[in-house]
């Protein structure tokens, strides 16, 4: 291995693997697990940080790069790890015996996506996506309630398992076509029909981690049936990786595009609609949430399908700043919920008296995720639709739109409930220190890219300009 | 010119406000009421030296302030004023001040209220005076969102399916605009998004015109309460509290006009004329429509809410008459409405927090019990009528003239539809202002002086240019061309 300091954000977040699992193995109390764990993180993110300008290949030529674009991923990954973590110390959700291990398992799986934006080679490209999803495998298991975890994780898995046996049959045909698995060389090869239909097979796998239709059913029921701090890690830091992973697949077909263009509207199309239209009918806010993420691989899409620079770094930054919006919307759940259990919508009821700040972190969230300024979901969708209108599809960009518009609609009631009903004899909440900084960090990072969406753009568009 | 950025500024104290309201205990209500009112103080100010500063004779946009937003998306922060959007500033500053006088009693929730109104502010001001399509819209969905909780949470009469109803109207507009305003950028080479620059002549084909057009014009139409899609604005204005009906019908709806000024004939003004007769119809449809239906309304604020529709609609004739005349008796309109309808609605809102009652039929001869309270409703009778001696005279004046002039047949069925706007307006002064009393309303008191002053002021402003409208007109027609 050359040059190891490259690998440095991984090097933190095994460090952070390892001392978790040594707090299991010494039996140390949940408390103690906690705080080493978020010490870590937050050197992770420190980390990442710092290795933003890093660039070269720490392992063989072509297996795994080290850029500007990995780099960006990683930090995007740290970041929402570190705000799981932080949501995690309040585990009234996970299993009393397992919340321990609910570390350990979260950094392998960040360790996973880690590696996943940087392999450039098939196989690394699969091990990373296995070692990150079987970590969510587990973390989707362990709802206190363990009917609603095994039923969380079941699904989970079984889709996993399905699409990511469809990838690899789509890796054996890429290599078929091309005689290599490395993937400069594939997308250097000229696309035969044969590496299309590879692609489509792998997309399989990708576009599962991005939960976007068809292989999107387990979000819903994973959201609502993983403890709140594994539903978060999924909700944000799966999705930065798995636009990664998506960006590079893609990359693999070259100049032929046209097909997949095709084939990405239609997925782009069904996802938003699909996901838009069944959140309506949501009561529980955690599967609303899942719904909701369906219909943003929808919008997320809108960027990729396009193949252009600017559109990888709308997709980026769309992704990037979906993160904290998210985390407002993980917090409201985790700081709502009571013994555990999920909070519906209607017991948001009156959170605006019950704690101010917490119905100010949940209108964040909401009109973030509906794209109403000042968040940055305004700016995220007119850079998506930007790229989109460029590559000439006007449709799609007033089909996406009319969908923000119905999205609106269930993101309200959420305001609704929460602003207008009266609290009733819910009692006060009074948010642990930890949770009030961790909300007012991500309410923070929402409104300063909200306002002025300079600084993260050109990060997603200097990630971008490597591809294209 | 001067060097302090003070279109900034102006933007600056709404979002002032905003914080310092957000950082107050919610315990410390007057405070609050006094922060927001020093703001609206401080931007009507800093309004009236934009006005006076404003360079008519040299014309154009000035105080420009640009800096770089997203630079390599060639997004910028440039705002700048031409004569319009001086006008449509200082109403705004003027809405903004009168509407948080108007709401001095408030006792629930007081700081999520001023927060809300002063976010909704901060948008109008920001859509006023910017020249950059994407800073445009991303004010413009400020502007539109804390209409929701306003309604929802303060409103009365179906108020949660009113705000509902109303935000996803606006929203289908905006959906239209996304690919409208984004078309707009990617066809002229993906450069710019300045407006200035995007209008010069040749910039794009008339087919991409005619073809773009109507995405802008309908999009900004529903929050201008166009025909046939004003459905949400009687009711938004029904269920609304004072302040904010004074805000949604005296400067919201006014961003929808405006946008359809700045952006669609603006830059588009090959499918402008193309579209012109289609709009003038609907737009005339909507004077008619909106009078009529005003005349079989028995809420106080469903008159004003249908009056609305009809005020509107002569805004949105005179912008199709594409003329210089009509233009400028549309914009003068929309200042003149504005003031207009936040005197209604602070006059019946007056009204309805002492008798929790708009219905026509329960009151009788109100003038003789509260004499000043109901002059101040008379005064904006008259004035909604367009009698001469207030400003929207002249404004449908030169929009009538105009509309004779280009399309013959829609000017006579404008005028014609005035009947029906005197007579729904005699018919509620009849009926509730004069005409037998109802014992019923003996006790009620008269404003004391304080809550007159807002009122006054909307008065006053309303004379003003009524008997001076050259002072107005001057200034509209250093940015349209003509007096």
């Amino acid at each position: 291995m050359n040059q190891p300091e490259l690998f440095c954000p991984e090097f933190a977040l095994l460090l952070g693997a390892l001392l978790s699992f040594a707090c299991t193995a010494i039996g140390t109390t949940t408390r103690v697990a906690w705080l080493v764990s978020i010490t870590v993180a937050l050197i992770a993110v420190g980390t990442s940080a710092v290795a933003l300008s890093y660039q070269g290949q720490p392992f063989d030529a072509g297996m795994y790069s080290v850029d500007a674009f990995s780099q960006v991923l990683k930090l995007g990954i740290s970041v929402a790890l570190a705000f799981a973590i932080a949501i995690s110390q309040r585990q009234d959700s996970t299993r009393a015996s397992a919340r321990t291990e609910v570390h350990f398992v979260l950094y392998l799986s960040a360790l996973g996506m880690m590696m996943l934006v940087s392999a450039t080679e098939l196989l690394t490209l699969y091990i990373a996506l296995e070692l990150s999803a079987y970590g969510l495998y587990i973390l989707a298991a362990l709802h206190k309630r363990e009917r609603l975890g095994s039923e969380a994780a079941a699904k989970y898995i079984l889709f996993g398992a399905a699409a990511s046996a469809i990838s690899l049959y789509g890796i054996s045909l890429i290599y078929g076509a091309t005689q290599s698995t490395y993937i400069s060389v594939i997308a250097a090869s000229g696309g035969s029909p044969l590496l299309i239909v590879g692609i489509v097979l792998t997309l399989a796998g990708v576009l599962y981690k991005l939960a976007a239709f068809p292989v999107h059913a387990w979000a819903p029921d994973t959201y609502q049936g993983a403890p709140h701090e594994a539903s978060v890690f999924l909700a944000t830091a799966s999705k930065v990786a798995a636009v990664g992973l998506l960006l590079r697949v893609l990359s693999m077909a070259g100049g032929e595009t046209e097909h997949l263009k095709t084939l990405l509207i239609v997925v782009a199309v069904l996802s938003m609609s699909v996901g838009n239209l069944s959140a309506l009918f949501q009561k529980d806010f955690k599967r609303l949430l899942g719904f909701s993420a369906v219909a943003h691989a929808g919008y997320l899409l809108l960027g990729l399908l396009t193949f252009s620079e600017l559109g990888a770094a709308a997709a980026i930054f769309y992704v990037l700043t979906y993160v904290p919006i998210v985390v407002c919307a993980f917090l409201v759940v985790a700081a709502v919920s009571q013994n555990g259990a999920n909070p519906s919508i209607a017991s948001l009821a009156g959170l605006y008296k019950r704690s101010p700040f917490l119905g100010l972190v949940l209108l964040v969230a909401m009109f973030g995720l509906a794209g109403i300024p000042p968040t940055p979901g305004l700016a995220g969708k007119w850079f998506l639709f930007s790229a989109v209108i460029e590559d000439g599809h006007l449709w799609l960009v007033l089909v996406a739109a009319i969908n923000a518009t119905i999205s609106l609609y269930y993101y309200l009631l959420v305001v609704k409930s929460a602003y207008l009903s009266p609290p009733g004899d819910a009692p006060a909440i009074t948010l642990s220190p930890t949770y009030s900084v961790t909300a007012f960090v991500a309410v923070v990072l929402v409104m300063f890219s909200g306002f002025y969406p300079a600084p993260v753009w050109s990060m997603a568009k200097a990630a971008a300009s490597l591809l294209f | 010119m001067s060097e302090l950025p003070i279109l900034s500024a102006i933007l600056l104290c709404p979002l002032v406000a905003l914080v310092i309201t957000i950082l107050l205990p919610e315990s410390k209500a007057t405070a609050i009421k006094v922060v927001n009112a020093l703001a609206g103080l401080v931007t009507l100010g800093l309004s009236l030296v934009v006005w006076f500063q404003y360079d008519k004779s040299a014309g154009g946009y000035q105080m420009v302030e640009d800096v770089p937003w997203v630079a390599d998306l060639g997004i910028r922060y440039t705002v700048a004023v031409d004569g319009i959007s001086v006008v449509l500033t200082l109403l705004n500053a003027i809405v903004f001040f009168t509407g948080v006088l108007s709401m001095w009693t408030l006792q629930k929730r007081v700081k999520e209220f001023f927060a809300f109104m002063a976010l909704l502010v901060f948008g109008v001001f920001g859509v006023f005076i910017s020249l950059d399509i994407f800073v445009f819209f991303f004010f413009y969905e400020v502007a539109v969102l804390p209409m929701y909780p306003l309604i929802a949470i303060w409103g009365s009469t179906r108020k949660e399916y009113s705000a509902m109803k109303l935000t996803l109207f606006l929203m289908v507009g905006s959906a239209l605009l996304f690919p409208g305003l984004i078309a707009l950028f990617v066809e002229s080479g993906g450069q710019t998004w300045n407006l200035v620059a995007l209008s010069e002549p040749g910039t794009f084909s008339e087919g991409f015109q005619i073809f773009v057009y109507p995405l802008l014009y309908v999009g900004f139409g529903i929050l201008a309460g166009m025909w046939p899609f004003h459905s949400w604005s009687p009711i938004g204005h029904v269920a609304a509290p004072t302040a904010v009906s004074m805000l949604h019908a005296g400067v919201l709806m006014k961003l929808g006009a405006f946008g359809i000024l700045r952006i669609a004939i603006g830059v588009l003004p090959l499918g402008a004329a193309y579209w012109a007769p289609t709009f003038a119809f609907a737009a005339t449809v909507g004077i008619v429509y909106g009078a009529f239906v005003a005349m079989r309304q028995t809420d106080f604020k469903y008159v004003i809410g249908f009056s609305s529709v009809s005020h509107m609609g002569i805004v949105l004739l005179g912008l199709n008459t594409l003329g210089v005349d009509g233009t400028n008796g549309a914009v003068f309109q929309m200042f003149a409405h504005g003031i207009m309808t936040a005197l209604f609605f602070s006059a019946v809102g007056f009204i309805y927090d002492q008798t929790h009652d708009r219905d026509i039929r329960n009151f009788g001869g109100l003038a003789g019990q509260i004499p000043v309270a109901t002059s101040f409703f008379i005064i904006a009778a008259l004035c909604g009528m367009g009698v001469p001696g207030f400003a929207s005279f002249w404004a449908e004046l030169l929009v009538f003239i105009e509309a004779l002039r280009v399309f013959p047949a829609l000017g006579i069925a404008a005028i014609a539809g005035l009947i029906f706007t005197a007579a729904y307006i005699l018919r509620v002064l009849g009926k509730a202002i004069f005409g037998p009393q109802n014992p019923k309303w003996d006790h009620l008191v008269e404003p004391t002086a304080w809550l007159t002053i807002p009122r006054i002021i909307l008065i006053a402003v309303l004379l003003f240019f009524g008997f001076v409208p050259s002072v107005m007109l001057d200034m509209i027609g250093s940015a349209t061309g003509g007096k």
